[in-house]
C-alpha cells in the first residue's frame, strides 16, 4: 500500500482535463507537462503532491489519490483496530463550508463530534502535536542561534538559519532542488507525524493499549500530508506513525455519506492527553503562524521574562514574501538584546532565492517559515473548492 | 406576376463577398478542430498535426474570424449601417412573415407572403443571432488563450462554457442557413449572389424583396 | 441587361444604429471584462476569511502559548523527560525528529536496528 503514493504520487490529471493550461501556471514547480490543448499529465518525480492545481482547476478534473475506503473505513469497521484521529487546525475554519457555513467559520466542536459519529474511537487534535512542534522546534532554533553565537555547549546544534519543517511539499520541494539546505531544515517532523508517534507511544501507555492496535488516522487540509504520511522514515514507535490520512474535502463527503446533520451537530471537546491546544497551534494553518507560535515560546524562553502581547503583527499578511525583526533580551547573555530576524515564504515558487542567498552565505535570516499553499495550510490542496466571483 | 422584369442586381459586392468567404472558411476550421477538442477527437485534431498544434490552429484561425469582420465594419461602415438599419427593423411585414415562416417551413401554409426588404424577417433574425454569437465567441475565445495564467479558475469555465454552447448554437444556425440559401429550392438562387458573382435576378427579386426592389426602382 | 445597384453613403438613422451597434459591442465586452476581473479581485477572499477564523480562535484561546499547554507539560514530565519539562530530549529527539533527503535509508536502517538505543540520537 505504501508504495502506491511514493511511486505515483498523489495528485492525477482525469481524463476530464480540457486542456485550458491554468494549472501550469500554479504549478509551483513545473511539474504538469503539456501545452494548450494537449491533455495535461503530472511528471510525479517533479511534483511536490501539494494539490494547488487540483483546488484550481476550472473542470475539476485534477483528482487526488484517497484512502478513505481502503484504509480509514476498514479500520473503522475492524472491531480489532482502536482508530484515533487527528485534525489539522486549518481544517476547522474550512471544514463548514462544505455544509453551507462562510469560510473562517469555526466549526472544531461539531467536527469533534462528527468524527465521534463516524465511529472514530478517540477524537484528538493535531493542535497537541502543533504546541509540541513549538516546544522542539522553538527549542532546537534557540540551540543553533547559541551555537552560532559560541555559547558553549551547543556545538552539535544544526546551522543559522532554521527553516520550518511542517509543509511536507516544501521538504520534498527543499529535497529535490536543493539537497544543501537540508542541514538548515528543522530536525523537527511535522506536527501531522509527531501527532502519530505519540499516539503509538505515550498514549497506548496512557491507555494501556496494545500499541499496534491502535490505528492513527488524520485530517489534513493537505495532500501533500497523504505522502508525508507513507514517507518510509516515520516509524520511530516502532510502528508506522501515521496510517492514513483524509482531506477536509473527504471529511466533508463522509460525514454526507453518514448523513450527519452537521451544522446542528451538538458542541463536543477532543479526549483527554494528546487532545488540547493552545492559540499558538491554532495559528499553525495561517501563514506566519508557525513564525508567531515559535516567536511566543522563544521569547519567554531566552528572556526568562513573561511576553506581555502575544500578537506579533509584524509577521501577519498575505504576501508571499514578509520578513520583520523582534527584539529579544536574552538571559543566557546578561540580558544583551538579540534582534532576531525572520522571514516567512508563503508560496514555493518564492523560495528559490531566498535558498540562493543562504548558500551564498548572504542571508542574515534567523528563522525561515516556508508554507507551499499561498496563505498557507487554510488554502491548502485538500480543503473546500471555493468558486467566488464577486 | 403578370410583367416580365429582366435585369440583375448587385445583391452583395466584392468586399462582401471576400468577408463572407474569409469568415466561413474560418468558422469551418474553428467549427472542426472546436468539435475535435471538446469531444476529443483524436483524428480531428491528427488533421492538423496532434491537439497542441490543432490549439495553435484553432488560435490564429480565431484572429482571423475577428478581424475579417472587423476590418469589414472600418471599411465599409456604410454597408454595415445600413444592413444593421435593415435587420434592426422590423415592421408589419416582418411579423406576418413570422407568422407563416416566409413558407419555407413545410406543413405551415402560406397563402400570401407579405413583400420583404433586402433581407426577409428570418434573414433578420439570423443576421442579428450571428453578430450576437460571434461577439459572445469572441470575447470568450481570447481570454483562454491570452489570460489563462491570471484568470479566476471561475471565470475560465465561464468561458469555456459560453464559448461551446454559444459555438454550438452558431453551428446549428449556419448549417439552417446553408440549407435555405444553397439547397432550398425556392432561395437557392440566393447562392450564387454571395458565394460567385454577386448578382441576383430582377425577377426573383421582385418576387421575394419586393419592398427593396421597389426602392431599387426609386434610385434608378 | 439592366443592372440594379444600391445607393452607396448613409441615412442619419442609418449612421446612428451601426454605430449604436458598435458601442453596444463595446458595453457587452467592458461587462464581460468586469465580471473577469471581479472573479479574479474575489477569486482569494477565503484565505483572508479563513484567516481571519484562526485569529479569532487564537484570540478567544485561554492558553496562547506553546509551552503553557498543561498536557505539554504533563507529556515531558511523565514521558519524553520524565520528572522534568526538557525539551530535545534523548527520547523526544527520538520520536519527534526526522532526517531528510539521502540520510533517510540510513536513518531506517537505524530505527530498525533491534535493541537500539534511545540514548544514540542525542545530536543530530
Amino acid at each position: 500500500m505504501s508504495t502506491a503514493v511514493l511511486n505515483n504520487g498523489v495528485i492525477h490529471v482525469s481524463d476530464q482535463c480540457k486542456a485550458c493550461d491554468h494549472c501550469t501556471s500554479i504549478c509551483p514547480t513545473g511539474a504538469i507537462q503539456g501545452r494548450l490543448g494537449e491533455k495535461h499529465h503530472i511528471e510525479i518525480r517533479k511534483c511536490i503532491n501539494c494539490g494547488q492545481c487540483l483546488i484550481n482547476c476550472p473542470f475539476g478534473a485534477i483528482d487526488d489519490f484517497s484512502m478513505v475506503n481502503e484504509r480509514i473505513r476498514k479500520a473503522l469497521d475492524n472491531p480489532h483496530q482502536f482508530v484515533v484521529v487527528q485534525e489539522a487546525p486549518a481544517v476547522r475554519v474550512a471544514l463548514g463550508e462544505e455544509f453551507g457555513l462562510a469560510p473562517g467559520t469555526n466549526v472544531k466542536n461539531k467536527m469533534y463530534a462528527a468524527l465521534r459519529k463516524l465511529g472514530f474511537d478517540k477524537v484528538y487534535d493535531t493542535e497537541f502535536a502543533a504546541d509540541l512542534t513549538i516546544t522542539e522546534e522553538g527549542t532546537e532554533l534557540i540551540h543553533r542561534v547559541f551555537n552560532a553565537l559560541g555559547v558553549p555547549g551547543f556545538e552539535h546544534a544544526g546551522p543559522l538559519p532554521q527553516f520550518t519543517s511542517c509543509c511536507p511539499a516544501w521538504v520534498k520541494y527543499a529535497e529535490d532542488n536543493y539537497p544543501q539546505i537540508l542541514p538548515h531544515i528543522s530536525t523537527a517532523k511535522s506536527p501531522q507525524q509527531m501527532f502519530g508517534a505519540v499516539s503509538k507511544t505515550y498514549l497506548a501507555e496512557k491507555l494501556s493499549l496494545d500499541p499496534g492496535t491502535i490505528y492513527s488516522v488524520s485530517v489534513m487540509p493537505c495532500t501533500a500530508k497523504k505522502y508525508e504520511c507513507d514517507r518510509p522514515e516515520f516509524i520511530a514507535s516502532g510502528y508506522k506513525d501515521v496510517d492514513a490520512v483524509m482531506t477536509t474535502r473527504e471529511l466533508a463527503q463522509m460525514i454526507k455519506t453518514a448523513g450527519i446533520d452537521f451544522v446542528n451537530l451538538p458542541d463536543e471537546r477532543a479526549d483527554q492527553f494528546i487532545g488540547s491546544s493552545t492559540g499558538a497551534a491554532t495559528i499553525f494553518g495561517v501563514t506566519g503562524g508557525v513564525m508567531e507560535a515559535a516567536l511566543r515560546t522563544a521569547y519567554e524562553v531566552l528572556s526568562g521574562e513573561a511576553l506581555g502581547k502575544v500578537d506579533f503583527q509584524a509577521v501577519r499578511g498575505l504576501d508571499p514574501v514578509r520578513e520583520a525583526v523582534v527584539e529579544v533580551p536574552v538571559k543566557a547573555l546578561g540580558g544583551k538584546t538579540l534582534p532576531v530576524s525572520v522571514c516567512i515564504v508563503t508560496g514555493t515558487r518564492y523560495v528559490a532565492p531566498i535558498i540562493e542567498d543562504v548558500l551564498a552565505d548572504r542571508s542574515n535570516y534567523h528563522f525561515i517559515e516556508v508554507m507551499n499553499c499561498p496563505g498557507g495550510c487554510i488554502n491548502g490542496g485538500g480543503q473546500p473548492i471555493r468558486r467566488d466571483t464577486y | 406576376m403578370s410583367e416580365e422584369i429582366k435585369g440583375k442586381i448587385l445583391k452583395h459586392d466584392t468586399q462582401t463577398r471576400t468577408m463572407h468567404w474569409i469568415h466561413l472558411l474560418a468558422f469551418i476550421i474553428l467549427g472542426l478542430t472546436g468539435i475535435g477538442f471538446y469531444w476529443d477527437i483524436a483524428g480531428i485534431a491528427n488533421i492538423f498535426g496532434g491537439p497542441a498544434n490543432a490549439s495553435l490552429v484553432h488560435r490564429w484561425t480565431g484572429v482571423i474570424f475577428t478581424l475579417g469582420p472587423t476590418l469589414y465594419i472600418l471599411l465599409n461602415f456604410d454597408r454595415f449601417s445600413r444592413f444593421v438599419d435593415t435587420i434592426s427593423t422590423f415592421t408589419r411585414n416582418d411579423f406576418a412573415w413570422l407568422k407563416t415562416m416566409g413558407g419555407y417551413v413545410p406543413f405551415i401554409k402560406a397563402e400570401h407572403t407579405p413583400p420583404q426588404e433586402k433581407y426577409n424577417a428570418g434573414q433578420k433574425i439570423l443576421g442579428g443571432l450571428i453578430i450576437a454569437g460571434c461577439l459572445l465567441i469572441i470575447i470568450t475565445g481570447f481570454p483562454m488563450w491570452l489570460w489563462r495564467d491570471m484568470l479566476s479558475s471561475a471565470f475560465l469555465a465561464l468561458c469555456y462554457n459560453i464559448h461551446f454552447w454559444t459555438a454550438m448554437i452558431m453551428i446549428l444556425l449556419v448549417a439552417g442557413h446553408f440549407f435555405l440559401a444553397a439547397i432550398h429550392p425556392k432561395s437557392r438562387v440566393e447562392f450564387a449572389s454571395m458565394m460567385l458573382d454577386g448578382y441576383v435576378d430582377a425577377q426573383v427579386t421582385a418576387h421575394h424583396n419586393a419592398k427593396w426592389f421597389t426602392q431599387l426602382q426609386k434610385i434608378e | 441587361m439592366h443592372i440594379f445597384a444600391e445607393k452607396a453613403g448613409m441615412t442619419r438613422r442609418q449612421f446612428l444604429k451601426g454605430s449604436g451597434l458598435l458601442a453596444v459591442t463595446v458595453i457587452v465586452s467592458g461587462i464581460f471584462a468586469k465580471i473577469g476581473i471581479d472573479a479574479f479581485a474575489a477569486g482569494d477572499n477565503y484565505i483572508a476569511q479563513r484567516a481571519a477564523g484562526l485569529y479569532s480562535l487564537d484570540e478567544k484561546m485561554a492558553l496562547r502559548k506553546s509551552h503553557e499547554n498543561p498536557e505539554i507539560i504533563e507529556i515531558y514530565r511523565e514521558f519524553l523527560s520524565p520528572g522534568e519539562e526538557k525539551y530535545l530530549s534523548a527520547k523526544a529527539h527520538h520520536l519527534l525528529h526526522t532526517k531528510y533527503g539521502k540520510n533517510i535509508p540510513a536513518f531506517i536502517e537505524e530505527l530498525k536496528a533491534p535493541g537500539q538505543n534511545e540514548n544514540s540520537h542525542e545530536a543530530a
